[in-house]
């Protein structure tokens, strides 16, 4: 896991003393808050009623309320987001630059208020991720009991529950606090800042959201609230315990989201690196602030609608009960108006990824950056004067509706601004198909759809036929899931590296992509046509007519789980054992690539200087910033864009000794940082693809700035095209020897110098040397030890294991001969292990993992000693064959391993008999 | 948490008062944005049920048939003094810049004095009003205006009474810096002119 190194040398002027308490004190701490609320909360509400002698002394919701408002405050000042303030309210002298809470040395460090803005970035994604987990369960629950007509798995109320549940979870648990989590990591490095403005107020933020997050999920076992998220009255007012719950954890969400909106836009406001003027900020961090200030002023009316609703449920007030002079449509004014800006606070940071995202991957300059920035500011403005379209059919004034509906039509053109900038920006460019790029194009697709379809909705005379049907379910899937939720995944997989250090696994990640893609098609569009025609929203049951689409769609939805399962197995196991990031992996321009991986303490050790837009990719000697050492660290530059390219063209020999140290050896110098080139033309580029990993995590270690891709093909025209993209001054073009070297034979040193018109350096790497793993601590060495067990089944073992990060393999045959070995009879069998050994090595050379071996004159434990001591073992795995009781080798393996791990492998069948 | 804002600080900057805004003073100034937009969605429905149900028929009458009466002349010296309590915590920071200590605590103390005195005078007017948060919609509006608006004038007390205890306890606060006791002092503005608007709105017109 990520926990925060400095990167260089650090210069010593933040004191950070460590932290003097665990994480599970300020749990204690934060449980006797909870309970300490409760109980307050009870006494104070029992000697209210009882003194003022209100009737109804024991008004259920009454209690529920003030105990669940103060076990909410208790928990966040039990688990220390105020000590800071206590100090400072006593008069205590306090250290306003006090860094003792900041940065994460174990993973305690994450569990326990923190002010690093990196730590409470990775705070947000675990608690919102969460959260879509319980959101994704609801809605699975929806779609079981829809799969079929009728009754299936819950009456009409706790089916509400679900929905209801669903949306709020996914709303103000998952999409509005998620991009805070990515925002609050990316964006202060970004605008070249060590930090936030209000760090204290950070984590506060933070901390504000995990009763909210408690109360949502409490919510649906006491009760659920029902009236869907949008809680409208008067069925707002009949609901029970879970809709006070509801109503204050929006509270507490909204106070959550207003702080760190605030926060962001003081940031941005003050905290900019020299240079960085706004048209030269990225566009998330232009997309970021807009938002922020959509919050600040529009997430107040929800409160306030939410206030109202609470008063008249928990104190009989006549809000909104026409028979006291109230006016119940005034609810939905007051939350359309929070609401339908909020659908941008919801929109416009994932714009800004995209934006980010879709450059860096095309490797062409935005098209139209001003354009888009300034179309995020005008959504945002526009997007306070369309509330109304949401009530068409309500009831409201009929004046309302033209003016409501041209301004929402209006709308679509700011938006069609940008998605015609993102074509712009693909049209023509070197298009990378990396997963970002993969969820950044797939959400232009679904965008557009669910773009449209509003439209649709705006158009009054449709409205009116469509509303509260499925095709308003199918619009706000392909806005929130397709639009809001693909660039969650495209910003979180184009950051992974960046914040974890480690590399996702690229396929897993395809197959995520693609599994959620198609899945989420076939769910969400065909409930436009249910809507046409005429099945309503948010019912439990439905028309015969409507059960075969709709047992479709519920087996379809199955395709998102499974996606969901693999993003989720993938995002950890890469966290833990993923190949190490190096710094700057998709060659982005924006500040954030030009620190470590992850970034030190404090971000920079050296303040940068922006000089240019962030874009500029393919503009020769353009650049964003430079950033300077200080004396200490040396001096010089240490931007990378004035490093020099080389393009490193091999195969075989990538991740070998040899070719390693070459390029430690360039490294050395300075000016070198290396794009590695593997052509494949027999198309098993998945052995590729692992000694590529495996070399790149080996340099990233070591602080060597590298990075490659394998291409299937014509290596001449995949040489041409990274020549096209990266613009590199040299190429290294690595060989077999002549005669051994297909390459060769066909004059490519040669032919690339005329294709790329640079200079090629050639070297030759001999079948053996390619074969020599190169010696480093980032590659773990397995050493498999079998005699006949020795086989397919070990070899699958290995490259199990190599799946979750570079390994090299040792193949060690013991023969443990009964007799003298010099006679022909144990010849024989010598020979048969050795031709055993050598089929695994093949194989995992095959499959992309450098091996080695030798056949053993002794017993396994002898070999295992050889393992661990002539090839440095990291760990042991013994092949035994299932069934033959040879726990006793294994034990005297285990003994003779120490202290390397020794781990037990049954092969199934018998290896063919001799 | 509205205290939070003020006083934080940026890491490795220079001290806030060396640019033009201090970031907590910046942070203040957006927060009372937010607050306005809380008292405004409350306005919101106060119009709203007096223009739309009510069409403007105004008080309306309560359950025993007579128009609901508002203090004017009464709540209307109320405001005076809170009025005025926003001119002595502007001398109180004048007092600073001129490095008389003791002005400062004096003004912060009567600015205090004179917050209380409203909120007291405000509790005693719902003692004697006669009706409650549940007679119709004007006694929610009403009720909910104004407390509102208490809670914040509470608060409100609260931030000066931290700038208080700094003064008093840790020697807080220089002629060039003063952040959180500018942030408070503008609190403590804002929730004058909204009660002035409050007044004018739901007393007067
Ligand atoms: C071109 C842009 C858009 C237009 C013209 C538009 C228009 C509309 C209209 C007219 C409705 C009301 C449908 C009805 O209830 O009868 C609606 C509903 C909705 N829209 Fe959009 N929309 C747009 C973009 C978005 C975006 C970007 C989001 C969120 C990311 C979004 C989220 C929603 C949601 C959540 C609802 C349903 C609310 C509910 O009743 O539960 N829309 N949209
Ligand atoms: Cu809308």
């Amino acid at each position: 896991m990520a926990t925060y190194q400095p990167t260089h040398a650090h210069t010593g002027h933040h004191h950070v003393h460590g932290p003097t308490r665990s994480a599970w004190d300020y749990w204690k701490r934060a449980i006797v808050g909870v309970i300490t609320g409760v109980v307050l909360g009870f006494i104070i509400t029992f000697l209210a009623r009882w003194l003022f002698g209100f009737d109804g002394l024991w008004a259920s919701q009454v209690y529920w309320s003030v105990c669940a408002t103060l076990a909410g405050l208790g928990f966040i000042i039990g688990i220390g987001c105020f000590d800071w303030w206590w100090d400072y309210l006593r008069g205590r002298k306090v250290d306003y630059e006090d860094h003792s809470l900041h940065g994460a040395r174990s993973i305690g460090d994450y569990f326990r208020p923190n002010t690093d803005h990196k730590v409470i970035g990775i705070q947000y994604l675990v608690l919102t991720f969460g959260m879509f987990i319980v959101g994704g369960i609801l809605a699975e629950l929806v779609r079981l009991e829809l799969a079929f007509p009728g009754q299936t798995i819950a009456d009409g109320e706790t089916y509400n529950g679900f929905f209801s549940g669903h949306a709020t979870v996914m709303i103000f648990g998952f999409v509005i606090p998620v991009f805070g989590g990515l925002a609050n990591y990316i964006l202060p490095i970004m605008i070249g800042a060590k930090d936030m403005a209000f760090p204290r107020l950070n984590a506060l933020s933070f901390w504000l959201l995990v009763p909210a997050g408690v109360m949502l999920g409490l919510a649906q076992f006491v009760g659920a609230f029902s009236a869907g998220w949008t809680a409208y009255t008067p069925l707002a007012l009949q609901g029970t315990t879970g809709q006070t719950l509801f109503e204050i954890a929006v509270q507490f969400a909204g106070a959550s989201s207003i702080a760190t909106a605030l926060n962001f836009l003081v940031t941005v406001m003050t905290m900019r690196a020299p240079g960085m003027t706004v048209w030269r900020m990225p566009l998330f961090v232009w997309a970021q602030s807009v938002t922020a200030g959509l919050v600040v002023f529009g997430t107040p009316f929800i409160a306030g609608s939410q206030f109202m609703t609470w008063f008249d449920r928990v104190m009989g007030t006549n809000f909104f009960n026409v028979g006291g002079g109230g006016d119940v449509l005034m609810y939905q004014h007051v939350f359309w108006f929070y609401s339908h800006p909020a659908v941008y606070i919801m929109m416009l940071p994932g714009f800004g990824i995209i934006s980010d995202v879709i450059s860096t991957f095309a490797r062409k300059p935005l098209f139209g950056y001003r354009a888009l920035a300034f179309s995020t500011v005008a959504i945002a403005v526009l997007g306070f004067g369309v509330w109304a379209h949401h009530m068409f059919v309500s009831g409201m004034p009929g004046w309302l509706r033209f003016p409501m509906m041209i301004m929402t039509i209006v709308i679509a053109v700011p938006t069609g601004v940008k998605v015609f900038s993102w074509l712009g920006t693909m049209w023509g460019g070197k298009i990378h198909l990396k997963t970002p790029m993969l969820w950044a194009m797939g959400f232009v697709f679904t965008f557009v759809i669910g773009g449209l379809s509003g439209v649709f909705l705006g158009t009054l005379p449709a409205d009116i036929q469509l509303t509260d049907t499925y095709y308003v379910v199918a619009h706000i899937h392909y806005v929130f899931f397709g639009g809001s939720v693909f660039t969650i995944f495209a910003g979180l997989y184009y950051w992974f590296p960046k914040m974890t250090g480690r590399m996702y696994n690229e396929r897993l990640g395809q197959i995520h992509f693609w599994l959620t893609f198609v899945g989420f098609n076939a769910t969400f569009f065909p409930m436009h046509w249910l809507g046409a025609v005429g099945m309503p929203r948010r019912v439990a049951d439905y028309d015969e007519r409507f059960a075969d689409l709709n047992l479709f769609i519920s087996i379809a939805s199955l395709g998102m789980v499974i996606g969901t399962a693999i993003f989720f197995y993938n995002a950890i196991n890469s966290w833990i054992r993923g190949p190490k990031a190096p710094w700057n992996p998709w060659r982005g321009r924006s500040l954030e690539w030009l620190v470590s991986s992850p970034p030190s303490l404090f971000n920079f050790d050296a303040v940068p200087q922006v000089v240019g837009g962030p874009y500029q990719y393919g503009l020769p000697g353009a650049r964003h910033a430079v950033i300077f050492a200080g004396e200490d660290l040396g001096g010089g530059e240490l931007t990378e864009v004035d490093r020099r390219t080389m393009l490193v063209v091999a195969n075989e020999s990538v991740g070998s000794q040899a070719l390693t140290d070459r390029v430690r050896q360039l490294a050395a110098s300075g000016v070198w940082r290396f794009t590695f080139l593997m052509p494949v033309e027999d198309g098993n580029n998945r052995a590729a693809e692992r000694r590529l990993q495996s070399a790149l995590s080996v340099l990233a270690a070591e602080g060597i700035d590298a990075n490659g891709s394998v291409v299937s093909g014509d290596p001449l025209s995949a040489i041409r095209t990274a020549v096209a993209d990266d613009d590199p001054q040299q190429i290294l073009l690595v060989t077999q020897p002549r005669g051994a070297s297909p390459w060769l034979d066909r004059d490519m040193v040669d032919r690339v110098r005329k294709a790329s018109n640079r200079a090629v350096t050639h070297m030759v790497i001999s079948g053996d040397d390619a074969r020599t793993p190169t010696r480093s601590s980032a590659v773990q060495t397995i050493a498999v030890v079998a005699n006949d067990a020795m086989g397919e089944g070990l070899a699958t073992a290995v490259q199990e294991r190599a799946d979750g990060g570079p390994v090299s393999a040792v193949v060690l045959c013991p023969l443990s001969l009964d007799g003298p070995g010099w006679t022909d009879d144990a010849e024989s069998v010598r020979d048969a292990a050795a031709e055993r050994a050598r089929a695994v090595i093949a194989s995992l050379q095959e499959a992309g993992i450098p091996a080695r071996g030798e056949v053993i004159d002794g017993d396994p434990a002898e070999a295992a000693r050889i393992a661990r001591d002539s090839y440095g073992a990291t760990s042991v795995l013994v092949g035994t064959i299932a069934g033959r009781g040879d726990a006793d080798i294994v034990e005297a393996v285990t003994a003779a391993a120490q202290p390397v791990p020794v781990e037990h492998v049954f092969v199934e069948a018998a290896p063919p008999a001799l | 948490m509205a205290a939070d804002h003020a006083h934080a600080h940026a890491l490795g900057h220079a001290p806030a008062d060396k640019k033009p805004i201090s970031q907590g003073v910046l942070a203040m100034v957006l927060f009372l944005g937010s607050e306005a937009m809380l008292f405004a969605s409350l306005f919101t429905a106060y119009f709203m049920v007096r223009y739309n149900v009510a069409q403007n028929h105004w008080p309306p009458l309560n359950s025993s048939g007579e128009p609901f009466e508002l203090p004017k002349v009464g709540t209307g010296v109320n405001t005076a003094f809170l009025v005025f309590s926003s001119f002595t915590v502007w001398w109180a920071e004048h007092r600073l810049k001129h490095g008389d200590r003791k002005g400062l605590e004096r003004g912060l103390l009567v600015t205090m004095l004179l917050g209380l005195t409203f909120l007291v005078i405000q509790i005693n007017e719902y003692v004697h009003l006669g009706f409650t948060p549940q007679d119709q919609a004007f006694g929610s509006t009403f009720y909910t205006l104004t407390g509102f608006h208490g809670l914040h004038v509470f608060v409100g007390l609260v931030l000066l009474l931290i700038c208080y205890l700094r003064v008093k306890r840790a020697r807080d606060f220089t002629p060039t810096f003063s952040t959180p006791l500018v942030a408070a002092s503008l609190y403590w503005h804002f929730v004058d002119v909204v009660w002035v608007a409050l007044y004018i709105l739901v007393y007067l017109v």
